[in-house]
């Protein structure tokens, strides 16, 4: 067993990582050794990695202890790079991280600074002098590359900045002058971000954490104000919304909407956060408050913008729209369905139904469903279910009398039989064909019943009860 | 006589106080408006939708409200059909001629197991148009009324058909006050669909009682009908709270093209049992049915105020 982690103190002592734990320990009699447990410090990096957010959304996992941001643009948001680098490190530092931190032009630059060299900001000018003093390991080679390469004495980058390139793309592969492009920032290397970056984002940084749902979406209808001029100046509305809160310890949530058509008025977009905040509401813990609130638009579209007629008939489409968005948001997507009708004889698969937020647009264009030859009940069970049918006249014949639900029917009048082939295609050729009657029994009750099978297959087929008519 | 001035005085304000609760307009007040305001109804209201039978109409008190909460109930999950058939046509009915608006089907999910679900062809055959029908599928009662209180509230539907099953205990009169409030304010109807429930006293306006009845056979091109057909459907239904002090009871025929509802006549007085499969203990005089006449047997005992008429054979 070995240590991979030490703390500042047994650091001091003068163990490293990598040592035995009996050597340690007897280095180190009063030494607290902890089982290494990767998947919990993976979640940890990935927190702080939210955490990180708040600076830019361009943030990415670099191993198991570090992180990436490209601060591309977000610099001056902060006082300039010192300011922000100073700024992280001392609220890192402030959470309990030993951290530290370098800004250059590239991610491998950076990344050799930070974990071999002094950390800092490494500016354009002075790229080769800050990089030539630290070992090859910190160009993220291979463990051979590294052996190698010390055993034939290039130790250091400097060594190889100035070496002749050929051969040692020919020694050692060409990952080797791939990494050194990388750190000298001659080669491009982005770094993949670990969520989507939102098209359009807007947000609020507090002097004083937020506590209360009210405030909350007070606020976010305000940033949704804020919001509003750069969808105009691209025409487009929102889709899909998300609020990201940053908790002042650092956690970080985030609450997602959807509309079912391109929104851009600010208090829609509020009413929508209140739904979602009323159905996550035992989610979100408050903790002691939020200091940053953001915006985020995941997912815009072209927003057709119609002018309001005098009829009102725009009204009802609007109205139609906020409802399916607030029952969306509060009750979630699959809530509210439509029908949607396909191209089939076999009665289940006729008619199927499609969420509504989805098929909104598209349901003005679907086809009504094709008139079929008999009547079609008015409601259709999922399953059908078991009926005993004791006298059925054969071949074609209703059944004269039927239990169902432990209750005895007495047929009075029966229309049909309807018969209905499977679709081969899709259930198999062994599939029975269904010949359906319209049933009312004494009472006045109409019931749709199947007998599944002919007589010349099988020799007592079985009677299903498909749908009530009205 | 100045008692007397007194005494009309008192009866004028208990008149008034009357009306102001029970929501109609001051008496006073609409004899002035003119012959509207006289019947019950202000301005304001929306003139009730009428189903196009008189007797029905007359009882119902000028049809069916476009603004309040109408009850259809069904005594057992067996008359589901029936009490759908019946709620759905009155939404067709107020959908008024505008085909495609929308309408929002807030369906159980007891009833939906025990009854099934709506089925888009069967709706398009029943005259209910489906492409501006939603179905919602609330797990709980609470989910179910933030629904119909939304639907309500929006005003984007013709009208919203709430499904409960039995008579819960969270949907009390509070509930449906605040429901039918709703659709007052909103100026939409909302169709209170009771499934095996008993009578419960709600804020509903009408309450109607849907059972099923035999259907009329189709008619032919010459006029006669078509024996051994079933047709239309047709329900038997029975008005519980009205004005009248007794539950009237009509026998009406769903006609999905016109989307109208006729009366039907020839029907026979008796009521059948409700209750499940009871038959007489003595069968004695039970005769089978015969091969292709749809008469069935007569049941022994039963005592009919008139004489019982058969259906012609």
């Amino acid at each position: 067993m070995r240590l991979t982690a030490l703390s500042e103190g047994a650091e001091a002592l003068g163990l490293k990582p990598g040592q035995g734990v009996a050597e340690a320990r007897a280095m180190c009699p009063g030494l607290e050794v902890l089982e290494e447990d990767a998947a919990a410090d993976r979640h940890f990096l990935e927190a702080v990695a939210d955490w990180c957010d708040r600076y830019t959304p361009l943030v990415a996992l670099d191993g198991t202890d570090g992180l990436f941001l490209d601060i591309t643009g977000c610099a001056h948001l902060f006082g300039g790079e010192e300011a922000l680098l100073k700024d992280i490190l001392a609220r890192l530092r402030r959470m309990g991280m030993d951290a530290c931190g370098a800004v250059a032009s590239s991610p491998g630059l950076a990344s050799a600074v930070c974990r071999f060299g002094s950390g800092g900001i490494v500016t354009d000018a002075d790229i080769a002098g800050v990089l030539a003093p630290l070992p090859v390991a910190s160009l993220r080679l291979e463990e051979e590359t590294v052996a190698a390469l010390s055993k034939l004495g290039l130790k250091r980058v400097g060594d190889i900045m100035t070496a002749a390139r050929a051969p040692l793309a020919r020694r050692f592969g060409a990952f080797l002058l791939l990494r050194l492009d990388q750190a000298l920032c001659l080669d491009e290397e982005p770094i993949s971000p670990r969520r989507p970056v939102a098209s359009l984002s807007a947000e609020r940084r507090l002097a004083e954490p937020v506590v209360a749902e009210e405030d909350i979406l007070a606020l976010a209808g305000q940033i949704a104000v804020s919001l509003k001029p750069s969808m105009e100046a691209r025409g487009v509305g929102g889709r899909a919304f998300e609020l990201v809160l940053f908790r002042v310890d650092g956690a970080v949530f985030r609450i997602c909407a959807g509309a079912s058509r391109p929104l851009r008025d600010p208090q829609r977009i509020a009413r929508l956060f209140s739904q979602r905040l009323q159905a996550v509401h035992d989610d979100l813990d408050t903790g002691y408050g939020f200091e940053i609130l953001r915006l985020n638009v995941l997912h815009h579209e072209a927003f057709e913008g119609t002018q309001a007629s005098f009829g009102g008939d725009r009204q009802s489409e609007a109205s139609l729209a906020a409802f399916i968005d607030s029952v969306s948001a509060r009750l979630g997507a699959d809530c509210l369905q439509a029908f949607r009708f396909q191209e089939s004889h076999v009665p289940e698969r006729a008619s199927a139904t499609v969420f509504a937020a989805d098929g909104l647009a598209a349901k003005l264009k679907a086809s009504g469903p094709e008139t079929p030859r008999s009547e079609r009940p008015l409601r259709l069970f999922t399953v059908p279910e078991r009926v005993e049918v004791l006298l059925a006249e054969i071949p074609e014949g209703p059944p004269q009398s039927f239990r169902w639900r432990r209750q005895q029917h007495r047929v009075s009048r029966s229309e049909g039989p309807e018969r209905i082939a499977m679709e081969w295609w899709i259930d198999g050729l062994e599939t029975p064909t269904r010949d359906y009657f319209r049933i009312e029994d004494e009472a006045g009750r109409r019931f749709w019943i199947y007998r599944q099978g002919l007589y010349d297959e099988t020799p007592s087929p079985l009677w299903f009860v498909h749908g009530v008519f009205a | 006589m100045a008692e007397k001035a007194v005494a009309r005085e008192t009866l004028f304000v208990l008149r008034e106080t009357i009306a102001r609760l029970e929501g109609r307009p001051v008496p006073a007040l609409a004899a002035a408006a003119g012959e509207p305001g006289a019947q019950g109804f202000s301005e304001g209201d929306m003139p009730p939708l009428p189903i196009g039978i008189a007797a029905v109409d007359e009882a119902l008190e000028g049809g069916l409200r476009r603004d309040a909460l109408t009850e259809v109930r069904s005594q057992g999950l067996r008359d589901a059909g029936a009490a759908t058939g019946f709620a759905l046509a009155l939404a067709a009915c107020l959908r008024e001629g505008e085909e495609a608006a929308p309408l929002l089907w807030i369906g159980d999910t007891v009833a939906g197991l025990e009854a099934g679900l709506p089925y888009g062809v069967g709706l398009k055959g029943f005259g209910v148009d489906p492409k501006g029908f939603l179905l919602a599928a609330p797990r709980k009662l609470d989910e179910a009324l933030w629904l119909a209180e939304t639907a309500l509230a929006g005003a984007a539907f013709a009208a919203v058909v709430l499904e409960v099953r039995g008579n819960p205990a969270r949907f009390g009169l509070t509930e449906s006050r605040r429901l039918a409030l709703r659709a007052k304010a909103a100026g939409r109807p909302l169709l209170l669909l009771r499934q095996a429930g008993e009578e419960e006293a709600s804020s509903a306006c009408h309450r109607l009682c849907a059972e099923p009845a035999p259907a009329p056979a189709r008619p032919l091109p010459d006029g006669s009908l078509l024996g051994g057909s079933i047709g239309n459907p047709a329900f038997r239904i029975t008005l519980e709270k009205s004005r009248n002090p007794a539950p009237l009871s009509f026998v009406l025929e769903w006609n999905a093209h016109d989307r109208r509802f006729f009366p039907v006549l020839g029907q026979p007085d008796r009521r059948f049992p409700a209750a499940a499969g009871v038959h007489p203990a003595h069968s004695g005089a039970r005769l089978s049915a015969s091969a292709d006449r749809p008469d069935r047997a007569e049941d022994m005992g039963a005592v009919l105020a008139f004489g019982a008429r058969r259906r012609p054979a």
